[in-house]
């Protein structure tokens, strides 16, 4: 579903990726782990062409997404983001931020936009603020909110950066729970996170970068309980 | 007591009710609001295009931008004024309010386009993210993502342009124009008294900035109010 070639990415002379070659296949739910700085966030912002390529080829659905004539727009609507800082849009209720985008690119028309929108708030527990605004919202119901907005464009792949890190302590777990769910219905997704017992109980795959490069990548068994990489062992000594 | 009181009344007599004088003031409070608010529309059109240009990615627009803003702020508005009527508007036939709220705007584009410019780009750079990574384009994530957000930090900013620049049109008695401040002169010119029409100018200019701020002030609370929701 995702082919990456050879991937590099410098901001002017700090090499952020150093050549990563992946292959990520539909239904797998891939988790990246790594220190911070390593380039796990860049690493997933360039998927969806958030940053634009130094060097190498990503291909979503065989389509070599990185050429520069390709629409990008069309490409995104492939994929949905979840970022660290939520990023609702304030001036909007929680239902126009949900439908703006499937209205705006005639997706949908605005009453079937509005029913996607219900049942989605269902699905992450928050049918009972559609009318309101994202300021009256703990963190964690915004997060909530922001994978039902990334869902309501039928994405094929789910990208999520960070997505607990903003969180307070007790609102982590109602975000993850949704993940799971998402991961439970067959959803490609690729996970930034630190959280630990969230990739081993979820990943299909565990992907560890470090220095711009996959150190190792494995199931959660593999990478956790017999790390082959001594960076990944010093790693995961420090953070489990 | 009584006589500064009846030497006042005799030049407020002088300068405002003899002759009908008060006419010449009242027509030039007229002048005054006609070329402001007409300056101000232009002023905010050419503030949003160069505005757009100065954001553009296309380097010629941010040069065309960058002069424009560059030669307006660094020459004097009544060179400008003078610039516009005598030189440039010199042998087209138009009214003379109009040719003059035409140099005030460009003068007030200027400022306006920078105010606008820090607006949009007081917008968390999250917000455009946000928008595109969900197909929508550059076009629809200005217009209905940043551009809805920037309006409320703007206003503040613009309602102190619009301030500005009814004062300044206080200049147009350059051009032949008898606003609220010519007015003021010619009054002054013709009783031989300063004091009574110069203070009866500032009086004018002071209530009409008065009501606008509180015009403003109440529609800036109706937009904050949009907020706390």
């Amino acid at each position: 579903m995702i082919k990456v070639k050879n991937l590099h990415k410098k901001f002017g002379g700090l090499t952020v990726l150093n050549g990563i070659d992946e292959h990520i296949e539909q239904g797998e739910v891939v988790v990246v782990i790594g220190p911070s700085g390593s380039g796990k966030s860049t690493f997933l912002r360039c998927l969806n062409l958030l940053e634009t390529v130094t060097e190498g080829e990503i291909y979503v659905d065989d389509e070599l997404i990185t050429d520069p004539r390709v629409n990008v727009n069309r490409i995104r609507q492939k994929m949905g983001m979840v970022f660290q800082q939520f990023n609702l849009f304030p001036h909007l209720t929680i239902m126009e931020n949900i439908t703006l985008a499937p209205v705006l690119l005639k997706k949908m028309t605005k009453a079937e936009a509005v029913r996607k929108g219900q049942e989605l708030l269902a699905r992450v527990n928050l049918s009972e603020k559609a009318e309101a605004y994202p300021a009256q919202l703990s963190g964690g119901q915004k997060q909530r909110v922001a994978i039902a907005r990334a869902l309501a464009m039928d994405p094929e792949i789910m990208l999520f950066d960070e997505p607990t890190s903003a969180l307070d302590p007790e609102m982590v777990g109602e975000v993850l729970d949704v993940m799971k769910d998402l991961a439970k219905s067959g959803m490609t997704m690729v996970i930034v996170t630190h959280e630990m017992g969230f990739a081993r109980e979820v990943a299909s795959r565990v992907l560890f970068i470090d220095q711009g490069i996959v150190m190792e990548s494995g199931t959660p068994e593999e990478v956790f309980c017999s790390p082959k990489n001594e960076r990944t062992r010093n790693f995961l000594s420090k953070v489990l | 007591m009584a006589e500064w009181a009846s030497n006042f009344c005799d030049l407020f007599y002088k300068c405002f009710i003899k002759e009908d004088r008060y006419k010449l003031l009242i027509s030039g409070i007229g002048v005054t609001i006609k070329v402001s608010l007409l300056a101000i529309v232009i002023g905010i059109l050419i503030g949003m295009l160069i505005a757009l240009c100065n954001l553009s990615r296309k380097k010629v627009l941010r040069l065309i931008g960058g002069v424009y803003t560059d030669i307006i702020r660094g020459t004097p508005s009544v060179t400008q004024l003078m610039i516009i009527y005598f030189v440039i508007f010199a042998s087209v036939d138009l009214d003379k309010w109009i040719i003059a709220a035409i140099a005030f705007g460009v003068n007030s584009g200027a400022y306006v386009s920078e105010i606008i410019r820090a607006g949009i780009m007081s917008i968390d750079k999250g917000q455009t993210e946000a928008g595109r990574s969900l197909g929508l384009g550059a076009y629809h994530t200005m217009t209905r993502i940043v551009i809805p957000q920037a309006v409320k930090n703007i206003f503040p900013a613009l309602c102190n342009e619009f301030i500005v620049l009814i004062k300044e049109t206080a200049i147009v008695g350059y051009v032949g124009l008898m606003d609220i401040q010519k007015a003021g002169d010619f009054i002054k010119s013709a009783t031989f008294i300063a004091f009574m029409p110069l203070i009866g100018t500032a009086v004018i200019y002071y209530v009409l900035i008065k009501l606008l701020t509180l015009l403003l002030g109440r529609i800036e609370a109706r937009l904050r109010r949009a907020d706390a929701r």
